[in-house]
């Protein structure tokens, strides 16, 4: 499941974990370990997330009140933190995942720009 | 919109949550990290990896605990509030760590922030607390300024004040002129009318004399008060002949007489012998329009007043156009200027003057001044600006230097911790982390001195108000704590110390860490970098010359007031008033009723003598008329008037004045005999020079009060003897020339003050006298009962406050100023450790360094001494009116302050000078 990093694997880009924890969040709440999971698992394996800032960014996120937090029974009966969207996470995720989204765009021009 | 919301309470919220719940915070950080390494293990398990290398990979995978945890509690927003508790902590523990430096810094702010937040309390209240009604700044008061010789107005019942440039002003005016004014008037809201004046009252049985407002019907609906019970006084109250005999009582009289019981509505109380209805209570903190300190007692319709209050000539003053006497307020009117409203309104009075009044070729109309009604009519102003202004400079010093003493001891703290800062620095510690260290412990104590501020100003509230009571007369006058005073004194105060706490610590997480480690070991030299120390410790030097100074002029005063021989035995001295009402006793009854008085008094047992007279003396009061001795033709431009003084038979025995020509008043004087009356030893000098003056005629009152006509006295009054001189209305004029009449051959006095010589208690024998005067009269109270020794000391009282406060500030300073000297010596000594060692191995005396130090120190003391004798030679001059029997530059009081200041500042350099002598050159040199 969790290996050392591969050749190949993508380090995240700064300031991106945030966004990406909103995401997997808003498939469904999740605990710290599952909000992991759910990221590597959608990248195909193919991003690497340091696990020591996983936990500070979701206290940040909390802290913001773009996340909301709730003990609960995990899958395997262990008491484990869900964190869930709040309505404020969901407008921020829509204005990041746009804002994002033009960023790619643009860069994405630019790289493909050909000599005249 | 709620997004936005969310947005803004999110952090605090979840700051508030973490900081409130701190333990549970901590708890569920563990077991979130602590579930996140089970699953992960378990899932490496699950992929076949060993279970003790599996763990040992997710520990690695999830790097340190502790540092994750760290970087979690940042994330909320934790970090700072961690750091400034462990600096609260840290700052705590040194404070603990030299107890006598903190309770000296704290302690001398406390008293400075105590004392400045009481006196400027006080001075608030005496000099800007406003009405307690609705939008007190829009009230006028009309009030009138006219010359001093020529106005037209001759009958003054009210305040009458001299201007300069030869014009008076006052703000009374007469009934009739009042209600022509406020039927023309359209500049104002509509105009309203009141009198403050004290009555007889018997409530529930027990005589008792009263403050009373007299007041036109549209006064509480122009004030905009509402009562707290019952109903207030109603236009249709205030109508003629007093159909409506009504009151509304004060909150205070409310809970003294009735304990706040309901049933008080309905109730009658008798004011003068007329019985009134009670109708209504008034909201406490009402204080009625004359003033803001005490609210009258019984609020009653102006109709009232010819029964209530009938006056000497016409019962009524509702249509005497000649008695001045009511006072005037509005409201401004939107859109009206004060001065338009003033002009308008000094056209109408000029009119009404002209109308009602007859107003000769050579005098001239009262012109109408418009005055801020706010305060009501603000007496106040003229008895105690200038004395708070005095008070408030000088504490204002005192809060200077305990500022200075804090910033002093601070830098010397501050330099003392030179090397710790560098150590710290070495060790790898922020400047800013530094700085804000030293802020917290600034801070620290800054609010101990703050909360101990706190509670002597609070505690101390009251301090003021109860040096200016006094021991016959009730006082309501209460200083309310004020927040923003302290808030303000605290502020300066903290900031002081804040300054002057960072200003070293800067210098220090500035410093190269190599110098600061290296610098101790070097002191061999003096450095200037304890000039500002010494500068700071002058400054408090200098501070505290003038405070001593001040102190020392008021205590000179003191001095010299309580030793004045005011020309009469004071002790065993009991002063009691009697007003009889006029409706009760008209003219001539009233003088059977103090003759009846007189014996029933005289024959009490314990009374040695007794006497009525119409002034108390040292009571600020003071009767005046004119003295025309025969063959000396009246002229009117000429001053006449002497002070008089209209007394029983008794009163020279009873004061024991000596009559050193002629003979007293005695039994053979009645009602029908001659005339007679008894000069003092001035009167006689002024008057009668060369002459023997007894046997001698004169009249009093030739003209009457107009200062027109030739009114005769058909009586002649022989002086039949010269009395000793005594003191009049206060302690600081030279008695005055002064003659004295017999109240039995008067046609009118009203009220006289019974004078009366006994040996008991006055607590045993007052209960005894108010029988017997209640026995002719159970209407009749006996009021103002104090001794006459009593009523010096209420005389005095400004300048016992003044003595008191001045001589505790000036104390306090000494203390700060011995604190900074020792404080600063010590120090001095502390760094120069080595070179005295040098000094001494070198073949010094001890003796020549303990005269090195104590050298030093008078220098910075004698320079801290100049400049204070110089400030405090610039600013005496302006209490030179508040003094007594010696001038602003009293060189004794200046020789002793300045010599007082020296030895405080040698004895407390003596201490450090010794410590300097004793060094021992060896252990001095191995010293670092």
């Amino acid at each position: 499941m969790v290996q050392a990093k591969q050749d190949g694997q993508l380090d995240l880009l700064q300031g991106t974990l945030d966004l990406l924890i909103l995401k997997a969040v808003s498939l469904g709440p999740l605990h710290g370990y599952g909000v992991l999971l759910r990221i590597q698992q959608i990248s195909g394996q193919e991003l690497v997330i340091q696990q020591g800032s996983l936990y500070p960014a979701l206290y940040r996120l909390e802290h913001q009140g773009a996340i909301a937090s709730e003990w609960g029974e995990s899958e395997n009966n262990r008491r484990a933190k869900y964190y869930k969207l709040t309505e404020l996470g969901r407008e921020r995720l829509g204005e990041e995942t746009e804002k994002w989204q033009r960023m790619a765009g643009v860069i994405g021009v630019i790289l493909s720009a050909t000599a005249e | 919109m709620s997004s936005f919301f969310a947005r803004v309470v999110a952090r605090p919220r979840s700051w508030m949550r973490a900081v409130v719940g701190r333990n549970r915070l901590e708890a569920e950080m563990e077991a979130e990290l602590a579930c996140h390494l089970e699953q992960l293990t378990d899932d490496l398990v699950r992929a076949g990896v060993a279970p003790d290398e599996a763990a040992r990979r997710a520990r690695i995978a999830l790097g340190a605990l502790t540092a994750t945890k760290e970087e979690m509690r940042a994330s909320l927003g934790l970090r700072w509030w961690d750091e400034f508790w462990a600096d609260l902590r840290y700052a705590w523990r040194l404070l603990r760590k030299s107890p006598g430096f903190t309770l000296i810094a704290a302690a001398s702010l406390a008293l400075a922030i105590g004392a400045n937040t009481t006196i400027f309390s006080v001075a608030k209240q005496l000099l800007y607390e406003r009405l307690a009604v609705p939008h007190a700044e829009n009230l006028r008061l009309l009030a009138w300024t006219g010359t001093e010789d020529h106005v037209a107005v001759h009958h003054i019942w009210g305040d009458y004040d001299l201007l300069p440039g030869g014009r008076v002003t006052s703000s009374v005016f007469s009934y009739p002129a009042f209600e022509q004014l406020r039927a023309q008037n359209r500049v104002l809201g509509d105009l309203f009318a009141f009198k403050t004046t004290g009555m007889n009252a018997t409530i529930r049985g027990v005589a008792q004399r009263v403050q009373t407002e007299m007041v036109s019907g549209n006064y509480y609906a122009e004030l905009g008060v509402q009562t707290q019970l019952g109903r207030p006084i109603q236009p249709s109250d205030d109508q003629a002949g007093g159909q409506s005999p009504v009151a509304v009582i004060s909150d205070g009289l409310w809970t003294r007489e009735f304990g706040r019981a309901t049933s008080v509505i309905g109730q009658t109380i008798k004011l003068n012998d007329i019985s009134l209805t009670i109708v209504g209570v008034n909201p406490k903190g009402f204080t009625g329009a004359k003033n803001v300190q005490q609210s009258p007692d019984v609020f009653l319709p102006m109709a009232m007043q010819p029964l209530v209050f009938p006056h000497t000539d016409s019962a009524s003053l509702l249509n005497d156009t000649k008695e001045w006497w009511v006072n005037v307020m509005g409201r401004v009117r939107p859109g009206v200027s004060d001065a338009t409203a003033q002009s308008e309104l000094d056209g109408q009075l000029g009119a009404t003057v002209r109308g009602t009044m007859p107003v000769r070729p050579n005098e001239d109309l009262p012109r109408m001044d418009l005055r801020d009604g706010s305060r009501g009519l603000f007496v106040q102003k003229q008895m105690f600006a200038k004395p708070m202004a005095v008070l408030m400079t000088l504490v204002g010093f005192v809060l200077l230097l305990a500022c200075a003493n804090i910033a002093n001891l601070m830098l010397a703290r501050g330099s003392q911790r030179q090397k710790e800062m560098s150590v710290r620095l070495a060790l790898g510690a922020g400047r800013a982390r530094i700085l804000r260290q030293m802020l917290v412990e600034s801070l620290l104590l800054a609010a101990l001195g703050g909360a101990g501020g706190l509670l002597a100003g609070y505690l101390g509230r009251n301090a003021i108000p109860k040096m200016t009571e006094n021991a016959w007369e009730r006082t309501e006058f209460q200083v309310h704590f004020d927040w923003r005073v302290f808030a303000f004194t605290a502020g300066v105060s903290i900031l002081t110390g804040l300054l002057f706490g960072l200003a070293p610590a800067f210098a220090a997480s500035r410093a190269e860490v190599s110098h600061g480690l290296k610098e101790a070991a070097q002191t061999t030299t003096r450095r200037r970098k304890g000039m500002s120390g010494k500068a700071l410790v002058g400054f408090q030097i200098a501070m505290s010359t003038l405070l001593v100074i001040g102190a020392g002029l008021f205590l000179r005063t003191f001095a010299g007031l309580n030793s004045i021989d005011v020309g009469f035995r004071t002790d065993h001295l009991l002063l009691a008033e009697v007003n009889p009402p006029e409706g009760q006793y008209p003219p001539g009854k009233d003088i059977e009723l103090h003759q009846q008085l007189e014996r029933a008094l005289a024959a009490v047992p314990g009374v040695e003598s007794e006497a009525p007279a119409f002034g108390a003396y040292i009571s600020d009061e003071i009767n005046v008329t004119d003295f025309l001795p025969e063959g000396v033709a009246y002229d009117r431009n000429k001053k006449q008037g002497e002070d008089y003084n209209t007394v029983g038979n008794r009163f020279f025995e009873t004061l024991g004045i000596p009559i050193v020509a002629g003979r007293a008043f005695g039994e053979q004087d009645t009602r029908s005999s001659q005339k007679v009356g008894i000069i003092n030893q001035s009167l006689a000098r002024s008057r009668f020079p060369g002459q023997n003056p007894v046997g001698k005629k004169f009249v009093t009152s030739r003209h009457d009060s107009d200062g027109h006509g030739g009114k005769l006295a058909e009586d002649w009054i022989q002086i039949v003897g010269v009395c000793g001189d005594t003191r009049y209305a206060n302690l600081r004029d030279d008695p005055p020339p002064q003659f004295f009449l017999l109240y039995v051959q008067q046609k009118q006095v009203e009220s006289l003050t019974y004078e009366i010589r006994t040996r008991m208690e006055p607590a045993a024998i007052v209960p005894v006298l108010r029988r017997v005067i209640q026995q002719i009269n159970p209407d009749l109270p006996l009021v103002n009962v104090r001794t006459q020794n009593q009523q010096i000391n209420a005389a005095m009282q400004q300048e016992r406050i003044f003595v008191t406060l001045t001589s505790g500030f000036g104390l306090l300073a000494l203390a700060l100023a011995a604190v900074g000297i020792y404080g600063i010596m010590a120090y001095s000594v502390a760094q120069r450790t080595n070179e005295i060692g040098i000094r001494l191995a070198l073949g010094a005396q001890p003796a020549q360094v303990r005269g090195m130090i104590l050298l030093e120190t008078t220098w910075l003391a004698g320079a801290g001494i100049v400049a204070g004798v110089a400030v405090a030679l610039l600013l005496t001059r302006l209490v030179k009116s508040m003094l007594y029997g010696i001038q602003p530059y009293d060189p004794l009081t200046l020789s002793a302050g300045v010599g007082l200041l020296l030895t405080v500042a040698l004895a407390s350099s003596w201490l450090p000078a010794r410590r300097a002598a004793g060094v021992q050159p060896m252990k001095a040199l191995r010293h670092e």
